[in-house]
């Protein structure tokens, strides 16, 4: 991948190092050779790892392999890989302790809306009962032995835990998963007619509404098996795969034993309807002189013209690298991650995320979404 | 009537995202209720000296000193069911695990002087590596398996050529193998014998993982099971257990004692032996002057030879690849 003669010319020829050490030693200026090489020796700007700016890493999927889960995948970004297992159980709603009171304002509201034209609250109801009865419980594990400096009986690391929440937002904003597939509902039977012989008045046909008698809750467990950079877009892939493969079994309220029963059949079970595919991409900034923002007086006209200026004249100063492995995510401040779908052929963006410097502007920000977009098609075959 | 307790994983747990409140249930199935006919269990069909099939690779995690990943072959109605699925229940399951090693690396300076490599194990399952679902936090059975690794590998590595460094060997179980057939039910001669099984698993990847870091052992080590199995369906008084290698829990209808050893095929030696269960009812060959627990060690033993064999072809290949590239 990486030949000597790209690293060469920063390195006077008295003094030879063979490039991967002096990648170790000289990181920062090991890539920036790379990056921007001489006029000289005529060569394309390219990544240390022998990628151009934009292009992403080989990845595959692979989803089903796993015995003990309802749903799962591996999911391989060039050397970063996540697996993802989904497992479904219960929660009865006897075990929510406000389903009685939430249920009086909210499912009445929606059995008398369900004709159709309450969209807006059924979507409500969905997100209300998806998020606050916990129904996606996704969690990121670090402690693998993936990468050295995550200690495996430790507490999961600050990175971990940022992982997991980033990905429970995703499921939420995204609206992923519909709550009518967690639903398990039970229809009283019609026991009108006993009732009549029994005199009892006022047996309206709706006195029996149906109703939900439990959730199915999804254990979303992402082990990241090896990690060398982005370990997001692979978590998120994986996580994507696997509820793409996820099957609840047929279950239904069984009243003589008073519980839930599932049945065996895989024929009787339904797959999770998904609301569309959204992909993550993630971008870090490898800047050339990273400390040269730092030190500039920011005058906020003046500031614009000079970017301007320098853009056109000087050498290039910034590469935004998309799919950073790990040895650039630790040259780079500034990460940016963009999330789309595409509906229809259109591009849909569903989170965007930039922290950590300010070089990123809105021009780049529209170039970063549409190779997001890009990288969706390309996922959307991966992912079959 | 059912009585089903509510399972609460780690509920107080604030570092990670935890479910409902009030616990979840594991779904159960209608025909869970009934009794299970015998006909469609899962049975064995390789002979009792034959061996699963191993699929062993080393270095897929480059980020660490070294590493690998090993699967045992599905059984045959694993590898039926999967090819036809038919059923949500899998009828049994098959390891996968992943080892990697990091070292050696000096001991932190808090660390007491040490004159020889400091070796530390841990072996976690993912949540959902088992068919119940697993806590995130390791508890005493992985500590356990951690041990009995640790003891199975120090004697193998040449410890003193690193003094005052460690190693951190660690292994994540993506699938765990079954203690009995899923619709048993619990009975006398129950114990977590798919650990066992786990652990020979573990033994052969982890000399692999150290060999692929490049750490001085002996030789490799690998892990090896036997069981003593009764499977008839009916009286089980006229006929006595049979020795079996390599067994799968779900495919016998009881396992009456089994074993596990860590073996050194070039020096003959045994570095862990792990043995349980009654042995005293097996019957042996006519002629076989060997008790009946000599004769398991000795199966368990044979079982380790087959996994040595394919932990060093795995490393060849490796190494080849290496000297290619």
């Amino acid at each position: 991948m990486t030949s000597p003669a790209t690293a060469a010319p920063s390195v006077p020829p008295s003094l030879s190092l063979p490039p991967s050490q002096f990648a170790r030693l000289q990181p920062h200026a090991y890539l920036l050779a790379h990056l921007s090489p001489p006029p000289a020796m005529n060569q394309p700007s390219v990544r240390a790892n022998g990628r151009a700016a934009s292009q992403f890493r080989v990845t595959s999927a692979n989803a089903g392999s796993l015995t003990h889960t309802n749903g799962s995948a591996v999911v391989r970004i060039g050397d970063t890989a996540a697996v993802c297992g989904v497992r479904a159980e219960l929660l009865h709603t006897e075990d929510i302790a406000s389903w009685s009171v939430s249920q009086s304002s909210s499912a009445t509201n929606q059995s008398n809306e369900a004709g159709g034209q309450g969209t807006d609250a059924e979507n409500e109801v969905d997100r209300a009962q998806i998020e606050d009865l916990n129904l996606l419980v996704p969690n990121l594990s670090l402690s693998t032995g993936c990468a050295p400096g995550f200690i495996p009986s430790a507490p999961p690391s600050a990175l971990a835990q940022s992982l997991s929440h980033q990905i429970l937002s995703l499921l939420h904003s995204t609206r992923l998963v519909k709550a009518d597939d967690l639903r398990v509902w039970y229809q009283p039977p019609n026991l009108e007619h006993i009732e009549n012989e029994m005199d009892v008045d006022g047996g309206s046909e709706n006195r029996h509404p149906r109703e939900i008698k439990a959730f199915w809750v999804l254990y979303i467990d992402i082990m990241i098996i090896s990690l060398a950079g982005n370990a997001f877009d692979a978590a998120w892939a994986s996580v994507l795969a696997a509820l793409r493969d996820t099957k609840l079994p047929k279950a239904w309220w069984d009243v003589d034993n008073e519980t839930i029963l599932c049945s065996e059949d895989i024929n009787e079970a339904h797959k999770l309807s998904l609301r569309g595919m959204p992909i993550a991409s993630s971008f870090c900034v490898f800047e050339a002189d990273a400390a040269a923002g730092w030190r500039a007086v920011v005058i906020p006209d003046a500031e614009e013209q000079n970017a301007e200026k320098q853009k056109k004249k000087g050498p290039q100063s910034r590469w935004i690298l998309a799919d950073p492995d790990g040895y650039e995510e630790g040259l780079t401040m500034e990460k940016a991650c963009v999330v789309v779908d595409k509906e229809n052929g259109k591009t849909v963006i569903l989170k965007m995320e930039k922290l950590g410097g300010w070089t990123i502007d809105t021009e780049d920000l529209r170039q970063l979404v549409d190779i997001s977009a890009q990288r969706w098609d390309e996922m959307k075959q991966i992912l079959g | 009537m059912l009585k089903l307790p509510l399972i609460k994983l780690e509920m107080n747990d604030r570092r990670r995202i935890n479910g409902p409140p009030g616990g979840t249930r594991p779904a159960v199935f209608a025909s869970h209720l009934e009794s299970s006919s015998a006909a469609d269990r899962a049975r064995r069909e390789r002979q009792p000296t034959e061996l699963r099939k191993i699929f062993l690779k080393t270095g897929l995690i480059p980020s660490a000193s070294g590493s690998s990943y090993l699967e045992f072959q599905p059984s045959a109605s694993l590898a039926a069911a999967r090819e036809t699925p038919k059923s949500l229940i899998p009828p049994s399951s098959a390891l996968k695990l992943a080892c990697t090693v990091h070292g050696p690396k000096p001991l932190p300076r808090s660390a007491a002087f040490s004159p020889n490599l400091v070796l530390t194990t841990h072996v976690k399952y993912a949540p959902f590596a088992a068919r119940k679902r697993k806590g995130h936090i390791r508890d005493a059975s992985e500590r356990d398996l951690g041990v009995h690794l640790e003891t199975a590998l120090r004697g193998a590595i040449i410890a003193e050529r690193w003094p005052k460094s460690g190693i951190d060997l660690t292994i994540t179980i993506l699938e765990a193998e079954d203690d009995r057939w899923w619709a048993d039910a619990p009975d006398s001669h129950d114990a977590s014998w798919g650990m066992m099984n786990v652990l020979a698993g573990c033994i052969t990847a982890a000399s692999a993982a150290i060999a692929d870091a490049h750490i001085d052992c002996l030789d490799l080590v690998a892990g090896g099971v036997a069981a003593l199995v009764s499977d008839d369906s009916g009286d089980s008084s006229t006929t006595s257990p049979r020795l079996m290698l390599d067994t799968d829990p779900a495919e016998h209808r009881s396992i009456m004692s089994a074993c596990v050893v860590a073996y050194m095929p070039a020096r003959d030696e045994i570095t862990e032996l792990w043995l349980k269960g009654d042995s005293s009812k097996a019957a042996l060959e006519n002629g076989d002057a060997r008790s009946a627990h000599e004769a398991l060690i000795d199966g368990a033993v044979d079982a380790a030879r087959g996994a040595y064999s394919v932990l060093g072809d795995a490393l060849r290949e490796s190494v080849l690849q290496t000297i290619q590239s």
